[in-house]
């Protein structure tokens, strides 16, 4: 009886030694796993977020690698990349596969919230942090699910999005708006924030619809949305929708004081090349880096300007927000690993709680709430206007951050 | 005939056991979980297309089907996780009850009508205004239930069900009266079977399998939206894996998947850049040379294929 619990203590002992052992010793190198669309629908984007990743590790190695505060040393980082080619169950296949089979350090998800979506739960089940890069819907963050495998490194939540705009609406003094959405959850939850932020201010909803994901023909539901005489027209949709529906309102003839579509901030020169200069002349649309520029107030990292420089110097495309994002993430583990006091999942996940509102990257404040949402960043409302270089997306409220001073109402394009 | 009936239980055996011990010594389990899921489905879709010839496009509507009805009981009523994959497959054959009358169509009139009742699903599920119900598009989240070991057992069964079904489907009188619908509806109606039965029995069997696997796969991602489990490249993969391996038998859809989809995993994660040109090329010389499958080069041997 002695002797098997002096053996079974010594096993104990063994296995405690062996368990520090993995965290004692530094890896040769911190792999870094992440997933990218290399086709599908997600590619655009997805690829852009990858490249921006890619440039962090490449950035980083040839600084030495990544420091690591619980080895007090650099180690040099390595990514391991698959292509899901935006399809979801075969990103769940490689997500696992980076966990149980390449033993990724850090796990970071593919663009969007669909893709993101099947890492969750794996992440959490096998207690590995995940980097959520652009996957901003409010249901991966929900209190009572007390997951802490996961942090949001860019965007808020998509709910977050449009307050800023009904402040907007308010300011100048809307009475009565239009929304329609696509049928997806990152443009359903916007149009659900500004319904019940606008009702809550007193404003009238005249017209709140939905529109299949698919929908490439709007001319109908224009001629609906003016019988409700709305001032201000808010449709939320994929760039694809707002493309459609910015050609079919160019080319019915209506007027609405105030028009407003998310995706010029996203993919402004996608948006604008499809739809022509004088279809997205004066269009309100959000506001996010690199449109913006917070390079005063940047305490890590870089400032877009000189990450912009440096990336397009290095043979990388124009930057667009997944860039960013992508770069962004890679501040955000350099930060975690640098600031970590063990090589733990764990540790890793507390020790963004420690610096999470006091850093402000080429994205904005990085904040995040107890349940790894990002909270610390707004969307400003922009406007399509003309400048010296020809037309550009500006911030023009809140008026702190505005570049120029916004035309409303929205004089009627040609 | 006892030949034939030992010769599809070691087939199912084989495929069972390989499943069994393979995550011992492979540790993507939902690659395997995958793998298991398309041959279930496509033993499910060989049912109805490969003994009758009716072809669903819209296949993946009960599958769809399936995995909200699944997660739906699972948020709700909070029921047990097996129980509600119970519920999908019952939900999936009410779903195909309602899509009976379909089969007044044939031919490609049939495919694209069940394509059209798929995609009228998803857009009913994905509806903002349901919301309260379906959740909408902004999908479903059930972290609660999730456990994936539990799931993958659940997903072995299911496969060993549908090739169970499959197998004595396709030895018994009901499988022969399915090869007379499909050779000849008029006369198999002459020569005394139920064509409107069979035919109805096979689709909500068939049905009913697929909303087991969606159930079951809602149950294993428990974070998922519409536009996941109504993808018609899940419908469209287990077509092309059926028509690969060999419509009509129960080894055929095994080896469709096994090797169609393993090599997606494999030409995915080497060389994603070739992944399209290297899948499609692979389809048309499918349909240049095997019309009839891998398994027709067995059977011009003279080879049973179980």
């Amino acid at each position: 009886m002695l002797r098997r619990s002096v053996m079974r203590s010594l096993l104990v002992a063994a296995a405690l030694a062996a368990s520090f052992a993995v965290w004692a010793s530094p890896p040769s190198m911190i792999k870094i796993g992440t997933l990218y669309a290399g086709s599908g629908k997600f590619s655009q984007a997805s690829t852009r977020q990858y490249d921006g990743l890619k440039y962090w590790a490449k950035e980083i190695n040839a600084k030495g690698g990544v420091y690591v505060k619980a080895f007090d040393k650099k180690i040099p980082v390595k990514l391991v990349a698959y292509n899901d080619q935006s399809s979801t169950t075969l990103a769940a296949s490689l997500y696992n596969r980076l966990i149980t089979q390449d033993r990724v350090n850090l796990l970071v998800a593919d663009y969007g919230s669909v893709l993101t979506s099947v890492a969750i739960p794996l992440a959490r089940v096998h207690k590995v942090l995940l980097f959520d890069e652009t996957g901003t819907s409010g249901k991966f963050f929900e209190p009572k699910d007390k997951n802490r495998y996961i942090v949001l490194t860019g965007l808020p939540t998509s709910s977050e999005w449009p307050k800023v705009l009904a402040d907007f609406m308010q300011h100048v003094g809307i009475k009565k708006v239009a929304i329609l959405y696509a049928s997806n959850d990152w443009s359903g939850s916007q149009a659900d924030t500004l319904n019940s932020t606008l009702k809550s201010l007193g404003v009238e909803v005249t017209f709140y619809e939905s529109v299949p994901d698919s929908t490439s023909s709007y001319s109908t539901i224009l001629r609906r949305i003016a019988a409700t005489n709305p001032e201000a027209v808010a449709e939320f949709g994929y760039s694809t929708n707002d493309i459609a529906f910015l050609q079919n309102y160019a080319s019915s003839g209506l007027h609405f004081k105030m028009m407003f579509v998310p995706n010029p901030a996203l993919h402004f020169d996608v948006v604008r090349n499809a739809v022509g200069d004088a279809a997205i002349k004066n269009v309100y649309s959000y506001v996010a880096p690199p449109l913006i520029r917070y390079n005063k107030q940047v305490n890590f990292g870089p400032t877009l300007d000189r990450f912009e420089a440096a990336y397009t110097k290095a043979g990388g495309k124009n930057i667009d927000l997944s860039t960013v994002a992508g770069y962004n993430t890679g501040l955000i583990m350099g930060k975690a690993l640098a600031e970590a006091p063990k090589f733990t999942q764990e540790s890793l996940r507390d020790s963004i709680d420690t610096f999470s509102g006091k850093i402000f990257t080429l994205d904005g404040l990085f904040k995040v709430n107890a349940e790894g949402a990002q909270i610390g960043e707004s969307l400003p409302v922009g406007q399509v206007l003309p400048t010296k270089k020809g037309l550009a997306l500006l911030p023009v409220f809140p008026l702190k951050n505005a570049a120029a001073k916004y035309v409303y109402p929205q004089p009627a394009n040609p | 005939m006892l030949k034939g009936w030992r010769s599809t239980a070691i087939v199912t055996a084989i495929t069972l056991v390989t499943f069994i011990v393979v995550p011992k010594l492979y540790d993507n389990q939902f690659l395997l979980f995958n793998m298991m899921m398309y041959m279930a489905l496509a033993q499910g879709l060989n049912i109805i297309y490969g003994y009758t010839g009716y072809l669903p496009f819209g296949y993946v509507g009960f599958f769809g089907a399936g995995a909200y009805a699944g997660a739906l009981v699972i948020i709700f009523l909070h029921w047990m996780p097996l129980i509600a994959v119970l519920v999908g497959g019952l939900t999936a054959v009410l779903f195909g009850m309602v899509l009976i009358p379909l089969f007044r169509l044939s031919g490609a009139y049939f495919s694209i009508a069940s394509l059209a009742a798929s995609e009228a699903l998803y857009y009913v599920v994905a509806n903002p205004h349901l919301e309260k119900i379906t959740q909408g598009p902004y999908g479903i989240s059930m972290p609660q239930a999730y456990d994936a070991n539990a799931a993958y057992w659940t997903m072995l069964g299911i496969l060993a069900l549908s090739l169970v079904t499959s197998g004595i489907i396709r030895r018994s009188r009901f499988g022969l009266a399915l090869s007379a619908i499909r050779e000849n509806p008029l006369s198999a109606s002459m020569s005394g079977v139920n064509v409107v039965q069979m035919r109805s029995l096979s689709w909500l069997l068939s049905a009913f399998i697929a909303g087991l696997a969606g159930a079951t796969f809602g149950w294993y991602i428990s974070v998922f939206y519409p536009e996941t489990v109504f993808s018609l490249t899940i419908g469209v993969f287990t077509i092309v894996f059926i028509l690969f391996g060999g419509i009509g038998t129960l080894i055929g859809p095994i080896i469709g998947t096994l090797i169609l989809y393993g090599l997606y995993n494999y030409i995915g994660i080497s060389t994603p850049q070739y992944f399209q040109i290297a899948y499609g090329l692979l389809i048309v010389l499918l349909v240049l040379f095997l019309p009839n499958g891998l398994v027709s080069l067995l059977k011009r041997r003279g080879v049973d294929v179980p």
